[in-house]
């Protein structure tokens, strides 16, 4: 627990043969924490969740799990993951599949009994454990599939939009379990395209568009903040990231985008940049504000 | 260490499949026509008078290679269905990515799987080979290819195509490793008729080519040396050279190839398997 850092990612890209799916991403995850990942679909969420997991590689960067190069047997020991796909293999029963988790897991024998009947409960799937997997709807299978993520009694779990086949009060549930697992210390990584479902629970969010993050702070925050555009010289740009930041700084066309707190963060830069001996030329409002980047990304996500 | 975790895990899939259910009634159904046919063989051939010395033994050694000819192609055909979507399959379908999240190296996922057939395999070829000698001793009361090496090497040959499926499973989706092992599994099959040809015309040329197919995926050649096994007594050796067995069987070395062979496939599955993104 010394290293207060439960997720890391620094200079995070994917390429896939013709896509940029993961471009540059730096963010971390404290222990502890419920943290929202938040992005319409092909925004790079799952793709990096698989990296996280080691199952996918990076073509940059580097990536460390509780305190693990990601990916190493050491950090998947205590990782819970709750694949998008939710598919298992369906000529298990429920406690079987659970059961062969848990030994995957390397749960100590005489505890995996209790823990799965447990988790079934948990999941409101304790009358279904003997029935195979073959006769389950997508919402059982995505609930089993949540228990299966926990089986393993993890430090750090990570949900892969976990309510996508769930109705109304299937996604309460889990938003419940969430919360629940937030309150036992469990850091949870939860991936959504959802903003509704990640502003429930979440302590902290980023939100990811085209690969890159474009957001990330606490909730409340991020919802406050506004962004600005500075044109400057040569030299700004690194004295602003210093300044506010490197995730709140994005460069476009050689214009800097800058979300910022309030008025005073805006001052702050200003000076910045003046000591840095830099020319100013510009700084204005930009019109896309945090709540309407919220509301682009859910709109898109919702359909 | 999971590997025998995903090796069980695999073994119970496989008994719980349709498909292992129907090849074994199959099978069984084979073993009762083959049983009928053999029976129906050898009192003809009991009603035949006359015939050099070691006749009877002969036949029924024949009969028993033949049989065991097709229980090799079986389990060829099995082996390389069970394992031809073992893997990219399986990731095609979603259902690997909360396993191989677990503590479990690929290379674990990869020979697991490997073990996990091989038994299956072992217990096919193991059950019904031993029915067909059994078959054969009880109704002609000759107690042919009671040896361990002729199952052992139809084994072995079953674990070269699952090695090779395997390996052609790390990256092809299910159908196009399906031709290409089949492929390979059939031009070793042709090989070694080239090869039995070349031999009887003292073709250097085509004799080579069979060696070479044999080199390329030894199937055929471990199977040449289990019949060379499986047929004792009398002249059997000439009686079972033709379709089911060469005229003369591989030497040690092909064991060696066989094992390379093995080695460099499954090398290769995990190798290639381990560097694939999910
Ligand atoms: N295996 C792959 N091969 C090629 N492109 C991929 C692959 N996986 C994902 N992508 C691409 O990467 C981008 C991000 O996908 P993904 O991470 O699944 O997004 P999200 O989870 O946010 O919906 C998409 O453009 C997708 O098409
Ligand atoms: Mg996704």
């Amino acid at each position: 627990m010394s290293d207060p850092i439960a997720i890391g990612l620094a200079g995070v890209s994917k390429r896939y043969a013709s896509t940029l799916a993961v471009d540059d991403v730096t963010l971390s995850v404290a222990h502890g924490e419920i943290f929202g990942f938040l992005g319409p679909n092909g925004a790079g969420k799952s793709t990096i969740v698989k990296m996280i997991l080691g199952l996918t590689y990076p073509t940059a960067g580097q990536i460390e799990v509780l305190g693990q190069p990601a990916g190493s047997l050491a950090a998947r020991a205590e990782v819970g993951y709750l694949p998008e796909t939710f598919r298992f293999h369906d000529w298990l029963t429920a406690s079987e599949l659970l059961h062969f988790h848990a030994r995957l897991a390397r749960v100590d024998a005489s505890l995996r009994a209790d823990r799965v009947r447990e988790l079934l409960e948990l999941v409101g799937l304790k009358d279904r454990a003997d029935d195979r997997l073959s006769t389950f709807s997508k919402g059982m299978m995505q609930r089993v599939g949540l228990a299966q993520s926990l089986v393993g009694a993890p430090r750090l779990v990570i949900l892969d939009e976990p309510t996508s086949a769930l109705d109304p009060i299937g996604r309460r549930d889990v938003r419940d379990r969430i919360r629940e697992l937030g309150e036992q210390g469990v850091t949870v990584f939860l991936n959504s395209h959802l903003l509704s479902e990640v502003e429930q629970v979440c302590d902290r969010v980023a939100i990811i568009d085209h690969g890159a993050i474009v957001a990330e702070g606490k909730l409340d925050e991020l919802l406050s903040a506004q962004e600005i555009e500075i044109r400057a010289g040569e030299g700004a740009e690194a004295a602003v990231r210093e300044a506010v930041g490197e995730s709140s700084v994005r460069s476009i066309d050689g214009r800097l985008r800058v979300r910022v707190a309030d008025d005073g963060e805006i001052a702050m830069l200003v000076r910045r940049i003046v000591e840095a001996e830099v020319p100013l030329y510009d700084v204005r409002h930009v019109g896309d504000s945090l709540e309407d980047l919220f509301v682009r990304v859910a709109e898109r996500g919702d359909v | 260490m999971s590997t025998h975790l995903i090796a069980f895990f695999t073994l119970r899939e496989a008994l719980r499949r349709r498909v292992v259910l129907a090849a074994a009634l199959l099978t069984l159904g084979y073993l009762v026509l083959y049983g009928v046919g053999v029976w129906f063989g050898y009192r003809d051939l009991q009603n035949t008078p006359g015939g050099p010395p070691g006749l009877t033994e002969g036949v029924v050694s024949l009969m028993l290679v033949g049989g065991l000819w097709s229980l090799n192609f079986i389990a060829s055909v099995l082996a390389v269905f069970l394992s031809v979507g073992a893997l990219s399959g399986e990731l095609d379908q979603g259902t690997l990515h909360a396993i191989a999240a677990r503590p479990v190296r690929r290379s674990e996922i990869v020979l697991g799987k490997f073990v996990g057939f091989t038994l299956m395999l072992a217990v096919f070829i193991g059950v019904s080979a031993s029915l067909m000698i059994l078959i054969v001793a009880v109704i002609t009361g000759e107690v042919v290819g009671a040896s361990w090496s002729g199952p052992f090497l139809m084994l072995l040959a079953s674990m070269l195509l699952i090695g090779l499926a395997l390996a052609g499973s790390s990256r092809l989706s299910p159908l196009p490793n399906g031709v290409i092992v089949f492929t390979l599994y059939s031009t070793a099959l042709i090989g070694g008729v080239i090869e039995q040809i070349g031999d009887v015309l003292e073709s250097a040329v085509m004799f080579n080519i069979g060696v070479f197919s044999s080199v390329l995926i030894p199937t055929r050649a471990i199977w040449d040396m289990a019949s060379a096994q499986l047929a004792t007594g009398g002249f059997a050796g000439e009686l079972s050279a033709g379709p089911f067995g060469a005229s003369n069987p591989p030497s040690g070395w092909m064991l060696l190839i066989a094992g390379l062979h093995l080695a460099l496939a499954l090398g290769f599955a995990v190798r290639s398997f381990s560097r694939r993104d999910f």
